[in-house]
């Protein structure tokens, strides 16, 4: 064995050390760039329900390689905020942000503790990422009002005759939402991914109670899903299907797993 | 003067836009400029007449994003006609101030509070039971029918002008937006009892009591104003808790 044997298996450490830095960082960047794009669907264009959580957390978790991670969250943060809808000049909370920090999070917290997306770590991520939906409301109102300057400058040009960039001024408006969300859903779940691992590795038995808050929350998700249709008949249906439902379930030969 | 095709088809996707400055004073005015656009280069050669029918369409407009596209069709129609003279110059502003309120009711409260919220749920139940390709049948069948009625709504609101309104009555989006709700609700029941029942049959049959506990006081929690953040953190404390008390009651580790 060559002297530099230990340095040389340190320097190899070192490069896969490097390489998964080098790994985390794209994943990051990806996060930030599907969280962009989707708070650009959401409201300045097309609105095809991509931005919903139920499609964001599988896409997120998809890019960063653990799609079941995205799908293991995405019913319950859709049941949640199935309430989110932009009605009039009201700002809803900024559900696709919440929805790409949780999934981001839950699902790089899950590849660092080596478990996947286990129920402990969706809920914790949910705790730690889904105030995010309430800063992004916030910052959904500032944008709102700094628009009123593309709107003033469009007016500009118009009296000056520049038309082609006059009606261009509205593309512009697409950047700050962009922004926004591509650098504060890749910070969310930085916390969580950092976070995450620390608070289960040193509660191991946290799994298991944490496991029966993430069965409450999805619960209660599919309470605020119902509560937030507003139809006279909703809360009979919400409970005549909860009733039926888990009795057929429970009967049904072999249940569902 | 008619507008050709390809020209409808450019306004058609600057319609897609139409929110992308969204702003407190004009709402969805640059939005809706950026769109007509294309028609007006089309029937104003002249830059005073363009800069001057341009103007009209950087006014206040907001609408529902899906049913707007009517508006933007019903508004070239008008400045067709204004291009050749048979119209005012504001008989374009008047229809869009005539229907934009309409409109947007019709919209919100077919598409963002029924047909969106209805394929939210049923592909929220629909992942909990078979996965993603429930994700991607919901996307699919929604958008299908979000586009089609977007085409339709803006070919309708060119062709027909005014009687845009009788195109719109017949689709009767309001009683089918009723049944949708109803559906989400039972889908919003039906994923609660998934979440119920797996409980059960999970390593602590506790579970299913938490959860069921879960959906009704939490939709009686909701129901009283309580907010939606808070209430999931005490939810998920409560279940958490609810377990670790079980646990140790058992005896268990």
């Amino acid at each position: 064995m060559p002297p530099w044997g230990p340095s040389r298996s340190s320097a190899a450490t070192k490069r896969a050390a490097s390489g998964r830095l080098r790994g985390e960082i794209v994943d990051y960047i990806l996060l930030g760039v599907v969280a962009g794009l989707a708070a650009v669907e959401r409201k300045g264009f097309l609105q095809a329900m991509l931005s919903r959580p139920i499609v964001l957390a599988p896409a997120a978790g998809l890019l960063l390689g653990d799609l079941a991670g995205g799908l293991a969250v995405a019913p319950a943060l859709e049941l949640l905020w199935l309430g989110a809808v932009n009605l009039g000049a009201a700002v809803p909370v900024h559900e696709a942000l919440g929805a790409a920090a949780i999934a981001g999070g839950a699902v790089l917290a899950g590849k660092a503790l080596g478990t996947g997306v286990t129920p402990a770590v969706a809920v914790l991520a949910v705790v730690l990422c889904a105030p995010l939906a309430l800063a992004g409301r916030k910052a959904d109102r500032l944008v709102e009002q700094q628009n009123e300057r593309l709107a003033a400058r469009a007016d500009a040009l118009l009296e000056r005759g520049d038309f082609r960039a006059a009606v261009r001024e509205n593309l512009y408006g697409l950047a700050m939402p962009f922004a926004i969300s591509a650098v504060l859903a890749p910070l969310g779940a930085a916390v969580s991914a950092a976070m995450v691992p620390a608070v289960l590795r040193h509660l191991p038995g946290a799994e298991g109670p944490l496991a029966a808050g993430w069965i409450a929350f999805t619960a209660f998700a599919a309470a605020s899903a119902a509560r937030a249709i507003r139809a006279p008949g909703a809360p009979v249906a919400f409970f005549a299907a909860l009733a039926a439902g888990t009795i057929a379930i429970l009967l049904a030969p072999g249940g569902v797993r | 003067m008619r507008i050709p095709p390809h020209t409808l088809v450019r306004v058609f996707w600057r319609c897609l836009f139409l929110q992308a400055a969204w702003n407190r004073r004009g709402m969805q005015n640059l939005g809706f400029g950026y769109a007509i656009d294309p028609a007006l280069r089309v029937l104003y050669p002249e830059p005073e007449r363009r800069k001057e029918a341009l103007r009209r369409h950087l006014a206040f407009f907001n609408c529902h994003p899906y049913t707007a596209a009517a508006i933007v069709g019903g508004a070239i129609h008008h400045e067709e006609r204004v291009a050749s003279g048979e119209e005012p110059g504001g008989a374009s502003q008047a229809y869009k101030a005539t229907l934009q309120g309409p409109l947007a009711a019709i919209g919100d409260g077919f598409f963002w509070t029924a047909l969106r919220p209805f394929f939210g749920a049923l592909a929220a139940l629909g992942t909990l039971l078979v996965g993603w390709p429930a994700v991607v049948a919901a996307l699919v069948i929604y958008n299908a029918i979000h586009l089609a009625l977007r085409i339709r709504l803006f070919r309708a609101g060119y062709l027909l002008g005014d009687a845009l309104l009788g195109e719109v009555a017949r689709l009767s989006l309001p009683s089918l937006a009723g049944l949708l709700r109803v559906g989400a609700a039972v889908l919003a029941g039906l994923s609660a009892a998934v979440v119920v029942s797996r409980g059960a049959m999970g390593p602590a049959g506790a579970s299913a009591w938490i959860a069921l506990l879960a959906a009704v006081l939490g939709y009686g929690a909701l129901s009283r104003g309580a907010r939606l953040l808070p209430a999931a953190y005490a939810v998920i404390a409560l279940g958490a808790g609810a377990a670790l008390a079980v646990v140790r009651l058992r005896g268990g580790p």
